[in-house]
């Protein structure tokens, strides 16, 4: 069943376009994660699902509620949505207690003294902070502010969860084992849940879906599995997976599959490109660092390169290679030496797309 | 391992009754509302506050051009009034005077609030504690009790002067001119541009920027002259504007020092032509509010233009990082000195001299003060109903202002930092307008309002006229000290109680009010502090029966009664003393802190 639903919602401040024309449809018991770099438009499209910010263009519908339309001027304040929210800075109201902070939904929506104290007790359990009901926000560490802030975002039970890159504040050991268990308490409670991050570890690990944006708008929307594979735009090939993107030239193709594309120095490379129409002309390289090779390999095409500094990462190296005049990273468990030298690139690893216009 | 089972298990427990209370009971699980409480009180704090700022500024205009006073009943329109003013030779010496007093007075305040401020925030001077606490006296007390000091030791009469009279023949100065005048009126104000200097540049400088220009072979004094003085500039436009504003508008010193020499100033030659007059020119009165209304208006002009980037919020707040100390070397112990004695001099000296004349029944140094102690000044003060009446009077209106002035300002600032209200803007430009407004004229406005508009004419009489002046006069100042409170408190804060079903109202009662209480105290004791000093706004509004402190001690002068009159102001000082000493005690608040 489709829950909520949003339909070329656009945000304009001055001159500037924050989103751009944003189609999204997002299921019951979603985990939907939107990924991309600061300035991306993924926070303003998470606020104006909250309705914390009205957008200008285009329209949100929640099951068969209709949240925001700007032709006719609907706008849903927030507190009538009713969503969870969780903070990026946790927001949690230093003047009251943990137990304040949580049950203040439930005042709002004044539910009886005896059941209010019910529910927020189970809803600190299920955070695992039952103990600390009576503490401040001050008095607490920033993962325990961080679980406050989950359970005042559920304890009136919304039914959708928004989550303004809730672990950004953590380090980096805690952001991990908070990742499983926000997934954890997500799966359990199977609550729709839209999450905004800019960390492609975190959307892989924990998301249903990905929607990639750049720019205000959605650059491709799949699976983890179909973004990291299968990216349809250069722009989530070098986000997701940190691609080389090489200046190529190459022939029009059609219905997608394998192609075949020359370097600026005129090497040939056999590719395959996951576009329908493929233009003639200048076209854009991907190749994933781990995936090239240094030693000859099957249906491998054979590049020529300039080997250059490498640096020492524990588990691997990473080096340097210009080709064509462009710089390339590779992923290696031995350096190679500097100087010429030869790499290999299996056609399915060499991905082809269009230049953006 | 077996912890994460139990959790496992309770969340499992959680997840049933989530699901099923969720599909129960929220469709939308929001809270829903009848009717937009929020938007009926963004309108109703616009439409009060626009209705208190423009009730005494429009028949102020409507004033200026009519022939005869507003309450008369056959009034036509008529522009004489503007010629008159324009035409008139001693309105234009009356203007000049008021501007060269006013830009002096303005040099003084300045000068010395900048070396005040550098030389107690910044180096080693010893005693600089108490030397800072000191120069802050003249802020708490009025003009009024600051000129009376003045003259009772430096008047051509007073004390000190008749004592150095004695040694050297002829009085060594005429404290009765515009340089006196401009030297009182300066020190009074210094303490202004000393809190601005000092809370919005010295304390709030990065100290690593002078530490840098030690790096680069900048000495101490160096450092100061060349890169905190500068960084002050801002504060210094600032503090500037204000007290030149401050200095256009003052009435007690112009009456006091500049009355008895024949010379006259815009507010001085308004109060004899609007009270002292028997049959005031009401035409002639309005006409020059309007050149005085014109006169700060630009003033504050100058001021924007010139600090068109940044400082949006004027404020006698900042940051409290301690800066490094610069060390004075061989010139600490000379300049403590030259500044103590300048505090001595300026400060301690009048303040004492108002308490020495309290108590006695003539003060002169002719005679020695111990043959003249006496309690009389005292007993004829307190023998009076109508000075009781006065101080309750005093005490109602400023508790009542102060609260009502709080609770406006509070909303007003929510309104303007915290709501998406279409007129954010208008809200904001008419909250502050009484920054324009010199607060005798509001004083004539709200009198001639309550004259012709109905609704205000059931204030007239009681004390609820004055509390509307009040309130109008120092809605800035109060938004000046909750403004930059809201400004610290995070924005996610009351967005966040807003997702939990709060609306705009809640969110604001909830949230935001808790958290603003110290600055909402601090509102309410600046303001309280402020109304029971105040006397200009009253003036044109007090009646028999409504008489309030200042504006009875207005008459105590004018009618020669020193005696009483300083009695009378050392009860003002004990009284503020004791309010600034039990709320830093109680509630730890520091107000200009």
């Amino acid at each position: 069943m489709t829950e909520l639903v949003l339909k070329d919602v656009s945000r304009r401040y001055g001159d500037a376009l924050a989103i751009d024309g944003i189609n999204l449809s997002v299921t019951n018991g979603e985990f939907l994660t939107l990924l991309g770099p600061s300035g991306c438009g993924k926070s303003t499209t998470l606020s104006a699902i909250a309705g914390l910010d009205q957008p200008t263009g285009g329209r949100i519908s929640f099951g068969d509620q209709l949240l925001v339309d700007a032709t006719s001027g609907t706008f849903l304040p927030p507190e009538a949505r009713g969503f969870g929210v969780v903070f990026q800075s946790y927001a949690l109201w230093p003047h009251l207690s943990v137990e304040d902070n949580v049950g203040m939904a439930l005042k709002l929506r004044k539910v009886p003294a005896a059941e209010r104290r019910a529910r927020i007790a189970q809803a600190l359990e299920l955070v695992e902070l039952g103990p600390l009901a009576d503490r401040y926000p001050g008095e607490l560490s920033g993962g325990q502010q961080q679980r406050v802030a989950l359970a005042r975002a559920i304890v009136f039970r919304p039914p959708l969860l928004l989550l303004d890159e809730p672990l950004s504040n953590l380090d980096a050991q805690l952001r991990q084992q908070a990742r499983v268990w926000l997934k954890d308490i997500q799966q359990e409670l199977g609550l729709t849940t839209i999450y905004v991050t800019h960390d492609q570890d975190e959307a892989l690990a924990m998301s249903d879906r990905i929607v990639v944006m750049r720019g205000g708008k959605v650059v491709q929307l799949g699976t983890p599995q179909e973004i990291y594979r299968d990216p349809i735009h250069p722009f989530p090939a070098s986000f997701i997976g940190n691609a080389n993107l090489l200046a190529v030239t190459g022939g029009a193709v059609s219905g997608g599959g394998s192609c075949v594309v020359t370097l600026g120095d005129g090497q040939i490379v056999r590719a395959r490109t996951p576009l329908a129409d493929l233009r003639a002309g200048a076209q854009l390289l991907a190749i994933r660092p781990h995936l090239i090779r240094c030693v000859p390999t099957q249906d491998a095409s054979e590049i020529n390169v300039e080997f250059g500094p490498e640096s020492y990462l524990g588990d691997h190296f990473e080096q340097e290679a210009r080709v064509a005049g462009c710089t390339i990273r590779l992923r290696l468990d031995a350096p190679q030496p500097r100087g010429a030298g030869r790499i290999w690139v299996r056609a399915q690893d060499a991905v082809v797309f269009g230049v953006d216009e | 391992m077996h912890k994460r089972v139990q959790a496992g298990q309770r969340r499992k427990g959680y997840s049933m009754t989530y699901a099923t209370q969720r599909d129960r009971a929220y469709r939308g699980g929001g809270v829903q509302r009848s009717f937009d409480r929020a938007r009926l009180a963004q309108w109703l704090i616009f439409i009060v506050t626009a209705a208190l700022m423009l009730a005494p500024a429009l028949p102020i205009l409507l004033q200026v051009f009519v022939d005869r006073p507003l309450y008369a009943d056959d009034w036509q329109f008529t522009l004489s009034n503007i010629g008159d003013i324009l035409q008139s030779e001693r309105i234009g010496r009356i203007a000049l005077t008021t501007g060269i007093f006013a830009v002096f007075s303005v040099i003084i305040a300045e000068v010395l609030g900048i070396g005040a401020a550098l030389l107690i925030g910044r180096t080693d001077l010893p005693g600089r504690q108490i030397m800072g606490d000191v120069l802050m006296w003249p802020l708490y007390l009025s003009h009024l009790i600051f000129a009376l000091g003045w003259v009772v030791m430096y008047g051509p009469s007073g004390f000190i002067t008749q004592s150095i009279a004695q040694h050297v023949g002829g009085t060594p100065w005429n404290l009765y001119s515009i340089a006196g005048m401009a030297v009182v009126a300066g020190i009074s104000q210094a303490p202004l541009a000393y809190l601005y200097c000092l809370y919005g540049a010295v304390r709030s400088v990065d100290s690593t920027l002078e530490s840098a220009a030690r790096t680069v072979g900048c000495g101490p004094l160096q450092v100061l002259r060349r890169v905190t003085l500068p960084l002050m500039v801002p504060s210094i436009i600032t503090s500037s504007a204000l007290n030149l504003v401050i200095a256009v508008e003052t009435l007690s010193i112009p009456l006091f020092l500049a009355r008895p020499a024949r010379i006259d100033t815009l507010s001085t030659f308004l109060y004899a032509e609007g009270i002292a007059a028997s049959n005031p020119n009401h035409g002639l009165v309005a006409a020059s509010s309007l050149l005085l209304m014109l006169l700060v208006g630009s003033a504050l002009m100058v001021q924007r233009i010139l600090l068109r980037q940044g400082h949006r919020y004027e404020t006698v707040k900042g940051k409290g990082t301690r800066p490094m100390v610069l060390s004075l070397g061989k010139l600490r112990w000379p300049l403590a000195a030259l500044t103590g004695l300048i505090l001595l001099v300026a400060v301690v000296v009048p303040i004492a001299g108002i308490l020495l004349r309290a108590f006695t029944s003539f003060l002169s140094p002719l005679v020695p003060v111990t043959k003249v102690l006496t309690f009389a000044n005292f007993e004829q003060l307190l023998g009076n109903p109508a000075n009781l009446r006065a101080i309750s009077n005093t005490f109602q209106i400023s508790f009542v202002s102060a609260a009502l002035g709080t609770v406006l300002a509070v909303a007003v600032a929510l309104v303007i930092q915290r709501s998406s209200f279409k007129f954010t803007g208008t809200l904001e430009a008419l909250a502050y307008s009484p920054r324009v407004i010199p607060g005798m004229i509001t004083g004539l406005g709200i009198f001639y309002a309550a004259i012709i508009l109905p609704p205000m004419g059931w204030l007239r009489g009681n004390i609820g006229i004055m509390v509307v002046a009040y309130v109008m006069a120092t809605l800035p100042l109060a938004l000046g000290v909750i403004q930059p409170a809201i400004i610290q408190i995070g924005r996610d804060l009351d967005k966040a109680a807003r997702t939990v079903g709060a609306d705009w109202v809640s969110s604001m009662r909830l949230v935001m009010m808790p958290l603003l209480k110290p600055a909402l105290l601090g509102s309410f004791i600046l303001l309280f502090v402020f109304h029971l000093k105040s006397y200009i706004i009253a003036i044109f509004l007090i009646a028999p029966g409504l008489e309030i402190m200042g504006v009875t001690m207005l008459s105590l002068w004018t009618n020669g009664d020193v005696g009483e009159l300083a009695a009378f102001a050392t009860l003002q000082i004990l009284m503020v003393a004791v309010l600034l000493i039990l709320s830093r005690l109680l509630f730890k608040v520091k107000i200009y802190d």
